[in-house]
């Protein structure tokens, strides 16, 4: 499921532009994930130290896809890009143990930003073919999410690297996208 | 006149500071379908005295969406940074790109990719036709300020 093709299932939807918004921490899987969409080669994926954008055009509709880098020095900046956002992408490395709560921390943060007020969230539990990854369900007890109430969300488990769940992610989040007032 | 020139100078000084940490590290092209890279270039193309120049292969043209990639780093941090492609043949607009990124964090290395699926009846001219005649030319804004031109120009080989 290629970028393109999110496109064309959201040509019913009233909003002519969308954007979408990738966060979580360094070594998350953030940029391989986005690469993964893009049908991209994902063996070279480097450490994101400000943002990676894919931006798709097709008949008329706009996807704009952002990607920030999720270094603890750059986070302080990830607010800078939350204007217009129509879904957030939160992007867990389940197999490390050490900084769920960091991840948790993070994402709680994220959460009570005014900007980010009521946006439908998708939690990526990626990298599940590692043995020593937490089960989706574990990371969303984590994560606190069944705790959340102002808004719709989802946790996708995922393999960025060979693709696994990414396309169930993305057909959530076209059929998530909010109608902005 | 002599009170407007101390701002012109702080504006034209603005823009070089940011010129100077301003770099574009390498540029690509793919086929949108695949992913698959079909040109890279890892020079700065962010000179805008120099037009440079693209060998591209004619298998590009067979292509049914091709993506344009472009990887910079800025120093500086920047408020609106925003740019304007435009893929130009012969001087005219074939397509165009406005794209507002807004805060440039110092010291960052960004990418931007944009990739356009047109309608089939606007399909590709032949190689023969297009050789030499395209020119995508990027120019890089800080709000109104016009940091720098990127024009490169395309030849199928």
């Amino acid at each position: 499921m290629g970028l393109l093709n999110i496109l064309r299932k959201l040509r019913s939807h009233p909003e002519k532009e969308l954007r979408l918004l990738l966060l979580g921490l360094d070594n998350a899987g953030k940029t391989t994930l986005l690469k993964q969409l893009a049908s991209e080669d994902v063996t070279h994926v480097t450490p994101t130290a400000g943002f990676n954008i894919k931006s798709v055009l097709s008949n008329g509709f706009k996807l704009n896809v952002w990607d920030i880098g999720g270094q603890r020095k750059i986070r302080p900046y990830w607010r800078n890009y939350f204007e217009n956002t129509d879904i957030l992408i939160y992007v867990v490395d389940c197999s490390d143990h050490q900084r769920l709560e960091e991840t948790s921390f993070e994402l709680a943060e994220l959460l009570q930003d005014d900007k980010l007020c009521g946006v439908p969230l998708l939690v990526y539990a990626n990298k599940q073919d590692l043995a020593t990854a937490l089960p989706a369900s574990e990371v969303a007890q984590h994560l606190g999410l069944h705790l959340i109430r102002d808004r719709t969300w989802q946790i996708q488990a995922c393999v960025a690297t060979d693709g696994t769940g990414v396309k169930e992610g993305m057909e959530w989040v076209c059929k998530n996208i909010p109608v902005k007032k | 006149m002599t009170e407007v020139l101390p701002v012109e100078d702080g504006i034209q000084e603005r823009v070089e500071t940011i010129l100077r940490g301003f770099q574009i590290n390498w540029m690509n092209l793919r086929d949108a379908d695949t992913g698959k890279i079909l040109w890279q270039h890892n020079d700065d193309m962010s000179n805008p005295d120099v037009e440079h120049e693209a060998r591209v292969p004619k298998r590009i043209l067979k292509c049914r969406v091709v993506s344009r990639e472009m990887n910079f780093s800025s120093v500086e941090s920047m408020e609106r940074f925003r740019l304007e492609q435009k893929v130009l043949f012969k001087g005219r607009c074939l397509e165009e790109w406005f794209f507002e990124f807004g805060y440039v964090i110092s010291n960052s290395t960004n990418t931007w990719q944009s990739t356009i699926e047109s309608a089939p009846e606007s399909q590709m001219m032949p190689a023969n036709v297009l050789n030499g005649n395209i020119v995508i030319e990027t120019k890089f804004f800080d709000g109104d300020l016009l940091i720098t031109t990127s024009k490169v120009r395309l030849f199928y080989v």
